[in-house]
């Protein structure tokens, strides 16, 4: 049986049949490597960058006033895990010896004129986040740094499985992505996450993170 | 807290016992499950030991990768225990409706995990540990509590053990795909969570724990 990637990223593999898993696995985490991180640094600010983009877009999203009860609950767990993740990576990167780069002027459109329209797209982040993590993980050399963003991407896991079951999509496709998460690269995550970063620089590729 | 270092294969901290009870009940419980015997026997100080109980002896070409294998059993191992729970909560009818519909899929997960990692340790020539014989409470699988909670238990278990491995595997394919597992645990934990109550983010990074502590916690289901 052959699973495509496109199927593989939009989630919709059910079950993993025997031996694809992992082969498709180092296929994939090939593909990961089309990025181009030269250091531990350049991997964090990476990272750091869709952080500050996810916690400005829950405090926004969370002042709107669009929840209540659990879910209003749910969003403020997930707002206060985004602000930890990036003082958290701003703290490492400067340990490091490196310069946290300035958080990206952001424009959300018309997210938060609807419960449903704020909770999609925090599913669409989440679901980037969780392959941003897993497509750049390869790129970490430091083991304690690796341990970190592995445990920052469980988190995004979490967040996406919890946001997906709140908008009551199908469980498989929907709260979860298959059998294995799915790395994407750093060309496919900025493609994804390009309309919501506003300025000048933001239509210029890397530059949307110097800001 | 002081911790004690298991400074196995060339030095390299292979397992982190935080006391000396940790230690003994994992040599105990690395018995039980089939798991990390080549660990047991430097341990107990028979230099000969290893290579007389490794599964793995003669047929791999380094000491890190017989490192990822072993890691590798130990995933497998509680994975089996997972897929084992799943299938037969799934067929007890313990939980229907919407409830349902976000089990039967981590049923599938989990098997799947199984043949992936089974096939992985193979593909590397090493010997894939059986499937232990499990035990589990009676009434598991016909209340629906009592599975959630369970099963909870099990997913936050599954994902502190990955996490617990991510600095002692050596190739960075089998942390790749080890990772992309860790994130659909990390999802399962989050909807039981959720279904019983507790709490989908119990802090904004995994924790982990080291395998001493995981197989201890795994120990009252395996008969």
């Amino acid at each position: 049986m052959q699973i495509k990637r496109k199927n593989f990223v939009r989630g919709d593999t059910t079950t993993v049949p025997s031996g694809v898993a992992i082969g498709a696995l180092n296929n994939r985490f090939g593909w990961a490597k089309q990025a181009d991180f030269d250091s531990d640094v350049d991997v964090l600010n990476y990272a750091l960058t869709l952080e500050y983009l996810e916690a400005e877009f829950y405090r926004q999203g969370n002042a709107a006033g669009l929840l209540s009860g659990k879910e209003a609950q749910y969003l403020a767990a997930v707002q206060k895990d985004e602000e930890s993740h990036v003082s958290t990576l701003m703290d490492t990167v400067q340990k490091i010896g490196g310069q946290p780069v300035a958080a990206p002027a952001v424009d959300f459109g018309d997210a938060f004129s609807s419960r449903d329209k704020y909770l999609t797209l925090s599913h669409t982040f989440e679901n980037v986040g969780v392959q941003a993590y897993l497509g750049a993980a390869g790129f970490i050399s430091d083991k304690a740094i690796l341990q970190a963003a592995a445990g920052i991407f469980g988190v995004e896991a979490r967040h996406a499985a919890i946001v997906g079951n709140l908008l009551g999509l199908k469980a498989e496709g929907g709260v979860y992505m298959g059998a294995t998460e799915t790395p994407l690269s750093e060309d496919e995550v900025l493609a994804a996450v390009q309309p919501f970063l506003a300025g000048p620089e933001a239509a210029g590729g890397d530059a949307a993170v110097t800001l | 807290m002081t911790r004690n270092q298991e400074h196995i294969f060339d030095g390299k901290p292979v397992l982190q016992f935080d006391n000396e009870f940790d230690r003994r009940n994992f040599l105990r419980t690395a018995l039980i499950v089939g798991v990390g015997a080549g660990f047991a026997g430097h341990a107990l100080g028979d230099p000969t030991s290893a290579s007389r109980s490794s599964a793995f002896a003669g047929s791999l070409a380094t000491k890190s990768l017989k490192g990822d294998l072993e890691i590798l059993n130990y995933a497998l191992t509680l994975e089996y225990l997972e897929a084992e729970f799943y299938k037969l909560g799934v067929k007890g009818g313990a939980v229907s409706g919407r409830e349902l519909e976000l089990v039967a899929p981590i049923a599938d997960h989990e098997a799947a995990h199984v043949t992936a990692i089974s096939t992985t340790i193979r593909d590397l020539g090493g010997k894939a540990v059986k499937k232990p014989k499990f035990k589990f409470p009676q009434g598991t699988f016909t209340n629906r509590d009592k599975f959630l909670t369970t099963a909870s238990t099990f997913e936050e278990l599954g994902v502190k053990a990955y996490h617990g491995q991510v600095t002692m595997i050596d190739s960075p394919d089998i942390l790749a795909a080890a990772a992309s597992i860790a994130g659909v645990e990390s999802r399962h934990a989050a909807i039981l969570a959720d279904l019983t109550g507790g709490n989908p983010f119990p802090a904004p990074i995994e924790a982990n724990l080291p395998m001493a502590a995981v197989l201890k916690a795994a120990k009252p289901f395996i008969a």
